[in-house]
């Protein structure tokens, strides 16, 4: 190591440099991930990596685990508040005003500079980018992206004298089908549910779903406005509570996230929806022939985006930034983005993605890998505002009161929506 | 059994006992209930775990499923090292800190006594930030001791030591003294050990707590090197898609079992330390 090098080492980095790294000729950057789904998550990450250190050899990128998405939120913003951020880290899109609002990350633009990196940022998906872009600018570059799709047991449809092949296609046939499929023994206890909508979490986003299929909106795209009591929101949460409550084809109260594809396995639920990320988990472990498809419509189709983008931070020095930015880019282009939706069940986020050879033969021998993309169209963005984790408790606390009959849907809502006022008032302008 | 053996006239008696008898054995049962249930989906394949079947195939594929997923060997060593690390220094500062505050009068005692309580308080994840920077600062961020030094000088420990130092009579400290014991001598031979059953049951309670806490080592490490046992159990929870019950059973029962063993080799001592030390 020079004199000069060691130098400029201690310059730019000073007391930021963690112990023990070492300074070479390589820029090292801190990839922060979250693991939100099953498999071998952490091995397919280190495995990306290490390709593009061989064609980087001036990188090295330390992936770390951070735990779930609120853990890696959390993670990130001490270690950015305590002057030692990681240079990336992969965060739920929805954060991303939180983010900006603390100065945490940077601008995407700042780092696009030739025409092969407009085209590779213009080849984002225009409804995955609604939710990393705010004041003209783009904040998150969409990674491990999601969807909520409709699954169905077909030997059961055949029990109940329906078309095996085709799903329930409105809100009036869903009630309907799961009339018939909900069966109850002798006392009247019902031992197979028509239908399970998991309400445990993150319940805003099943909501939105039907709100979008509703023609409503939750929110407005610049953070600071919800419409939680407007009536179309309402509409959309009465008929989600009827299933449970009029109709007595869904259990009611609470149906957790976690057990809900379990459910469905044991012939406890006839259909239900749920994350496109468990397709390959219905795939490996459903017993019986199963049906998938987008959700059902009512005035429209309509679907929420989900999941994570990958953040660059400040407070690090421009070098490192520039260096994170070629490792984002190469990971979210074609290939590495088909990819990694192959081994993990995510949507690539790009049209050329599903161009690429490994993606053809990939959905060519498992079809249903295309139901969330046929979505695409339908899709809004997730509910992202100012101090989103706040408010999307909010409507959450609502959805549960309502769910569990300790409030009307619409009292809930107006309750939520004057809360929600309450926390978003500040910014604005 | 013993209870249908008493005499006649104890009958009322007899009668309470095997009430309470069979209380204790409901409530054994209850306790036990999602430990046994944990062990049965850990050694039996996904599909059996909500039926339950007796003669259901007997596998250690969660095991050695759940063993592959993360480096669990280096994290046991790790917690290990993490819990030997908090307890030694623990043990240390709030023998000496108890002392002090149990024996020696200097100005300011109860106001600096109640700033310690305060920090009883104080929920550790509210000082996240604060904590973290400090560590920056000391440059010992991803280290062991980065992970423990926010709880080595634990007021609930020194709480519960100087109120077990205050029970000491004072007779037996003179007399230590007369024989010709300094401070530190009388600490060692009179406090300690009569405080003994107190540092069982504190020490239980501590190596408990960071055995399983996660969130400020999970924040204020990076590498497979420092990180604790709780990261390595937090890659099965995958919220996206649903819980593999059977492979967390497995992790769970995997990373708890030290715990577990340790507290059954040494139950008496625990269960009469914890009547002594008067703490649940």
């Amino acid at each position: 190591m020079s004199y000069m090098s060691t130098l400029r080492a201690f310059a730019v980095s000073g007391a930021l440099m963690m112990p023990g790294a070492a300074w070479a000729q390589q820029v090292e950057i801190n990839f922060y991930y979250p693991v939100a789904i099953g498999g071998p998550v952490t091995q397919i990450v280190e495995d990306l990596i290490s390709r593009f250190e061989a064609e980087n050899p001036d990188v090295k990128v330390n992936p770390i685990y951070s735990g779930t998405y609120s853990e890696t939120i959390s993670k990130a913003l001490a270690a950015f508040r305590a002057g030692q951020p990681p240079e990336l880290a992969v965060m739920l899109s929805v954060d991303m005003y939180t983010l900006v609002d603390e100065g945490a990350v940077a601008p995407i633009e700042r780092f696009v500079e030739t025409d092969e990196d407009r085209a590779w940022l213009e080849g984002f998906m225009p409804v995955f980018m609604s939710n990393s872009q705010t004041a003209d600018q783009t904040w998150g570059v969409p990674f491990q992206r999601g969807t909520t799709v409709f699954f169905w047991n077909k030997n059961m449809f055949e029990e109940a004298g329906l078309d095996p092949d085709v799903g329930p296609q409105n809100w009036e046939e869903v009630v309907e089908f799961a009339g018939k499929l909900t069966k109850r023994d002798a006392s009247g206890n019902a031992t197979t549910w028509g239908m399970q909508v998991p309400s445990s979490l993150t319940s805003y986003w099943l909501l939105q779903g039907y709100v979008a299929q509703n023609e409503g909106k939750l929110f407005e795209l610049s953070g600071d406005q919800t419409y939680f009591d407007s009536p179309e929101v309402v509409e959309a949460l009465e008929y989600w509570v009827s299933l449970a409550h009029e109709h007595k084809v869904m259990k009611p109260g609470v149906i957790e996230w976690a057990t809900n594809p379990k459910d469905f396995f044991e012939g406890k639920a006839a259909m239900i929806t749920t994350t496109s990320g468990n397709l390959t988990n219905v795939k490996n472990n459903a017993p019986f022939p199963f049906g998938v498809q987008i959700l059902p419509e009512h005035k429209k189709r309509g679907a929420p985006t989900s999941g994570g983008n990958i953040f660059i931070f400040e407070g690090v020095d421009a070098e490192k930034q520039e260096a994170a930015f070629r490792f984002t880019k190469w990971l979210t282009s074609a290939e590495q983005s088909a990819e990694w939706s192959i081994k993990t069940g995510y949507i690539a986020p790009r049209e050329d993605a599903w161009e690429t050879a490994a993606m053809k033969t990939y959905v060519e021998e498992f079809p249903e890998a295309l139901v969330p993309r046929e979505q695409i169209p339908f899709m809004v963005p997730e509910l992202s505002t100012y101090e989103n984790q706040r408010v999307a408790r909010v409507i959450d606390d609502a959805i549960e009161a309502s769910l569990t009959a300790t409030k009307t849907p619409a009292q809930a809502l107006a309750d939520a929506q004057a809360e929600a006022e309450r926390i978003l008032r500040n910014y604005r302008n | 059994m013993s209870t249908i053996a008493l005499p006649h006239q104890e009958r009322g008696a007899s009668f309470w006992r095997l009430v309470e008898l069979v209380g204790c054995y409901v409530l054994g049962l209850l306790w036990i209930m999602p430990l046994l249930y944990a062990v049965w989906m850990a050694i039996h394949p996904p599909e059996y775990e909500v039926r339950f079947d007796l003669f259901a195939p007997l596998t250690l594929d969660n095991f050695i499923a759940a063993w592959s997923a993360a480096p669990f060997a280096r994290y046991f060593f790790n917690t290990f090292v993490l819990i030997s690390v908090i307890l030694v220094a623990q043990f240390v500062i709030c023998t000496l800190a108890a002392y002090a505050f149990a024996r020696y009068e200097f100005k300011g005692k109860t106001v600096i006594f109640m700033l310690i309580l305060l920090q009883l308080m104080v929920m550790p994840e509210v000082l996240l930030v604060e904590n973290y920077r400090t560590m920056v600062r000391l440059g010992l961020v991803d280290t062991v001791l980065a992970m423990g030094l926010p709880y080595m000088a634990s007021a609930f420990g020194i709480f519960l030591l100087r109120q077990a130092f205050l029970t000491v009579p004072k007779e037996l400290d003179d007399a230590a003294r007369v024989e010709g014991a300094g401070s530190v001598g009388v600490l060692l031979r009179v406090y300690v050990p009569l405080a003994r059953p107190v540092y069982v049951a504190y020490g239980l309670v501590s190596v408990s707590y960071h055995w399983n806490n996660l969130l400020w080592p999970l924040v204020i490490t990076n590498s497979v090197s420092t990180r604790p046992l709780t990261v390595g159990l937090q890659v099965f929870a995958s919220p996206d898609q649903g819980v593999q019950w059977s492979i967390i059973s497995a992790a769970a029962l995997m990373t708890s079992a030290p715990l577990l063993i340790a507290f059954l080799l040494f139950q008496r001592q625990f269960v009469q330390s914890f009547m002594r030390a008067g703490i649940k």
